[in-house]
Order: C-alpha cells, then sequence, then structure tokens
C-alpha cells in the first residue's frame, strides 16, 4: 500500500477502537493496546473516515504553524502508512 | 502496583469437538461438572477491568461449547474489555456469528489445521475443515477483525506456501503462523510433529517473502520454535507480569500450562478475588522478579528480556521448574533439547494422510503415529 492520498479518508480498521480513559487514551487491537499522546493522538482522533488526509493536515499544519508543512506531511503519511501495515488504520 | 495485569485469559470450557494432535491443553482437562457458572465467569471479567486489564481472550477447548457464550461476551464487553473469541469455528453458524458480534465481540481468531481438507481433518480429527472455510466467508460479511491462526508442523510444513495462498482467499486481516508448542498433547506427540531444520530454514524463508508480498493487505505473525532457537521464550512475558489465565474450573494460572508444577498450589476465583491472587498469592509470586532465578541465568545479561524462559517446560524436559529452560543454549542441561532435535533430523519422513471418513477410523489408522486429544468427563 502507498503512503494515503490528500483525498484519502483514513480511519481505525475493523477491530481496532478507542479505549482506556480520558488522561490515559489507547487504541485496543486484537493483540494489544497502544498509548496515545500528544501528535500521534491528535493525528489518530481526526481519522474519523470523514476528514480527508488533505484536511487532517491543513488543521494540523495550523496547529503547528511553526512547523514545515511539507515535514508535517512527511510524518503523518508515515506514521499512518505504518499503522496500516500493523492493519490499525485503514484508508 | 509494580507488574499490571494486561489481559486476562478466559479458559471456558475444555470440551472441544476437535481433538487436535498438538493441542496445548493439559491431558488432565477439567470436568465439565467443575465449570464456572455464567455469573461467576461475569465477575472474573469486572474484576479483570477493574485490576485494569484491557483485553479478554476467550478460548478452551471450544468457548463456542458453553451456550451461554454470547452472555459472557457481552458482559466482559459491558465491563470495559476487548474481546477475542479464538474458536475452531465449530458450532458456530452465521446467526450465531451475527449475535456475537451484536454482543460485543471485537476480534475472531479461527484456527486451520491446513489447506488440505483430508490432512487437516486428519491434525484435528474430525471433519471440520469444509465448515471453517463457509465460516471465514460469513465472518467477512460482517465487521469483524478476523485472524487465522496456523499451526505448523513437521507433517504440514513442506507445503506452507500452499497453505498460505490458502488463507490469503479467506482474506483474513491477519494470519499467526505458530510452529507447534510442546506442552500438554503436544509434548506427548512431539516426535510425529517436530520438524527438521532443513523445514524451518524453508518456513523462515517463505514467511518473509509473504510477509513482504502481503505488506498493507494481511499483517503476518509468526511464532518461531524455540527448541532451534539460540534463547529461549519469554514466556507469557514473563511469570506473572502480564497475563492471568482462569481455567474452566475457576483456577487462575500464570499460563496455560502451569497446573503441570507439582509444588505450586493455584488459588480459585471461587475462594479469592483476582486482585488478591495477582498481588498476594505465592503462586504469582514465585517466579516473578529474579530472586528465584539460578545461574546462569542470575548473571546473564538476557534475564530482563527471557525471565529464564518458561518454567513448565524446565518443569517438563527437567523435572526442576527452577531451572534455566532447557531450550536456552546456554542451560547446562540444553542437550536434553539438542537430543531431541538430532533425533527429529535423524529423518525427513512426514506420515501420508489417511484418508478415512470418521475420527474414529482416523484414530484406528494413525495409531502408531499419535494420539489424539481426548475430551473431559
Amino acid at each position: 500500500m502507498p503512503p494515503p492520498t490528500d483525498a484519502s479518508q483514513p480511519r481505525l480498521a475493523t477491530g481496532c477502537r478507542w479505549g482506556g480513559t480520558e488522561e490515559n487514551r489507547m487504541i485496543l487491537y486484537p493483540e494489544g493496546a497502544m498509548k496515545l499522546m500528544g501528535t500521534g493522538r491528535q493525528v489518530l482522533e481526526r481519522c474519523d473516515g470523514q476528514r480527508t488526509f488533505g484536511e487532517i493536515l491543513s488543521e494540523l499544519q495550523k496547529e503547528f504553524d511553526k512547523t514545515d508543512p511539507e515535514k508535517i506531511r512527511a510524518d503523518i503519511g508515515m506514521f499512518l502508512e505504518q499503522l496500516q501495515r500493523k492493519r490499525i488504520v485503514d484508508y | 502496583m509494580l507488574f499490571q495485569p494486561l489481559a486476562v485469559i478466559a479458559e471456558v470450557t475444555h470440551r472441544c469437538p476437535l481433538h487436535c494432535v498438538y493441542c496445548s491443553n493439559p491431558t488432565q482437562l477439567a470436568a465439565v461438572s467443575s465449570e464456572l457458572s455464567t455469573e461467576e465467569w461475569i465477575s472474573v471479567f469486572r474484576q479483570a477491568r477493574k485490576l485494569g486489564m484491557l483485553h479478554a481472550h476467550f478460548t478452551g477447548g471450544e468457548p463456542l461449547a458453553r451456550t451461554d457464550l454470547t452472555e459472557l461476551i457481552a458482559a466482559a464487553r459491558a465491563a470495559g474489555l476487548y474481546t477475542n473469541l479464538i474458536t475452531s469455528g465449530i458450532g458456530l453458524n452465521e446467526q450465531r456469528l451475527q449475535m456475537l458480534v451484536e454482543a460485543g465481540l471485537d476480534h475472531i481468531q479461527v484456527s486451520f489445521q491446513d489447506s488440505r481438507e483430508d490432512a487437516a481433518n486428519w491434525i484435528g480429527g474430525a471433519k471440520a475443515h469444509a465448515h471453517k472455510i463457509e465460516l471465514s466467508h460469513a465472518i467477512r460479511r460482517h465487521k469483524i477483525a478476523f485472524t487465522v491462526n496456523l499451526v505448523v508442523h513437521r507433517q504440514n510444513l513442506d507445503h506452507l506456501e500452499e497453505m498460505i495462498a490458502f488463507i490469503e482467499q479467506l482474506q483474513p486481516e491477519r494470519v499467526e503462523i505458530a510452529h507447534t508448542q510442546y506442552y500438554g498433547w503436544a509434548l506427548a506427540n512431539r516426535s510425529a510433529l517436530m520438524p527438521t531444520r532443513m523445514q524451518l530454514e524453508r518456513a523462515v524463508a517463505i514467511i518473509s517473502e509473504a510477509e513482504k508480498r502481503l505488506a498493507g493487505r494481511i499483517r503476518i505473525d509468526s511464532v518461531v520454535p524455540d527448541y532451534y532457537a539460540k534463547y529461549p521464550k519469554a514466556c507469557m512475558g514473563g511469570w506473572g507480569r502480564r497475563l492471568m489465565l482462569v481455567n474452566p474450573s475457576g483456577k487462575v494460572l500464570p499460563c496455560h500450562a502451569a497446573e503441570v508444577l507439582p509444588e505450586l498450589c493455584f488459588e480459585n476465583v471461587r475462594e479469592k478475588s483476582l486482585e488478591w491472587i495477582w498481588q498476594e498469592s505465592e503462586s504469582f509470586r514465585k517466579f516473578r522478579g529474579e530472586e528465584w532465578m539460578p545461574e546462569p541465568c542470575r548473571s546473564c545479561d538476557r534475564r530482563g528480556e527471557d525471565f529464564g524462559g518458561c518454567r513448565c517446560q524446565a518443569f517438563l524436559l527437567m523435572g526442576d521448574d527452577k531451572a534455566t529452560d532447557p531450550a536456552c543454549s546456554l542451560a547446562p542441561t540444553h542437550g536434553i533439547v539438542e537430543s531431541a532435535v538430532k533425533e527429529a533430523n535423524a529423518t525427513a519422513y512426514v506420515a501420508k494422510p489417511s484418508q478415512a471418513s470418521s475420527f474414529v477410523q482416523l484414530q484406528k489408522l494413525t495409531n502408531d503415529l499419535w494420539s489424539y486429544r481426548t475430551n473431559p468427563e
């Protein structure tokens, strides 16, 4: 699978869902759980199957306006691609 | 709390319609009359979540043999746990599957014994293969995560590529390719199941190629056989560190095989809380940490990674649950594993699956090769 395109609509894969508590948000998946903090959490909370990858990027580029937008695109694209390989995210 | 349990393994029954020769259940199965009631299981799930656990893995035996399974899954999910059903699929039709999904089942893991029908039924000692295929198609019509589990061994490794191609067609998100681990029935049948080194090396190459080819479509998790490894497996992520197993009659164990250890007494959820058992019981504390370790583990750099290996294997092979796991190449007793490996490699003999229409016939035909798993009283 290639990285997400601007039109991709990332979402949690079937069998993966949010769990834990508000202070300790986690993604639960078949083999385990992943604790999410900071940017990772901000990205995945936007992966609702509605927003496009382009929209998610522009929201986060606004939020982190001191960071090179191309770097944000590359980092988040790679993050989602890795989770897709683990079958935790689909897009 | 120094160690945080992550998951409860709910062995809800030892009854099973299959008789797999590689089954890791104890050869002393828990009697049907001793099984926990619905209410007792529900209490286990609530206690597990309260203790901070995140997953409930339903296994057995065959969990579907419990007529209250839907209720148990609903209760585990309501308690806040992620629910995983590990099953042969026998006893599941689309209607019951729908009920389980509605009850909140998150993930289903179906075992396949082979890609070839005769061989699969031969290993499982039951005519189950065709139903499993049908069920897999039904699973894909529902919103639920699907894993196929394939146990590999001497008798099926020669056509691993064919088995992977077969599983691809079932379209799971995940495949678990697990080499047989020698506990319970599998240990009794070890000589017929242990692969040759050549089979193993080919398997590693085939799996690595499949991982690349299927990346993004199917995730492959594979378990390497510890008899051929340099270091032992970190069994259960360490004794009493991550997991609690509740057996059909309510005994709480740190792992699937622990009941074989004669010096330990295991508590029962009918008498003690999960919290007390996790924190206070002698059985959970015995091999936690490093105090108990002998040399060479005690001064080994890897002691925090593999925790001295598997306590049950040390007992089963050496009669000493405090010894270094003989699977470790540094263990003074490693010779016993080396000679088993040597024996396995002395011949490349693979039995041919027997053509038989019934389990009884299969048992007769394969009498000399292995023992099929039986059912509890």
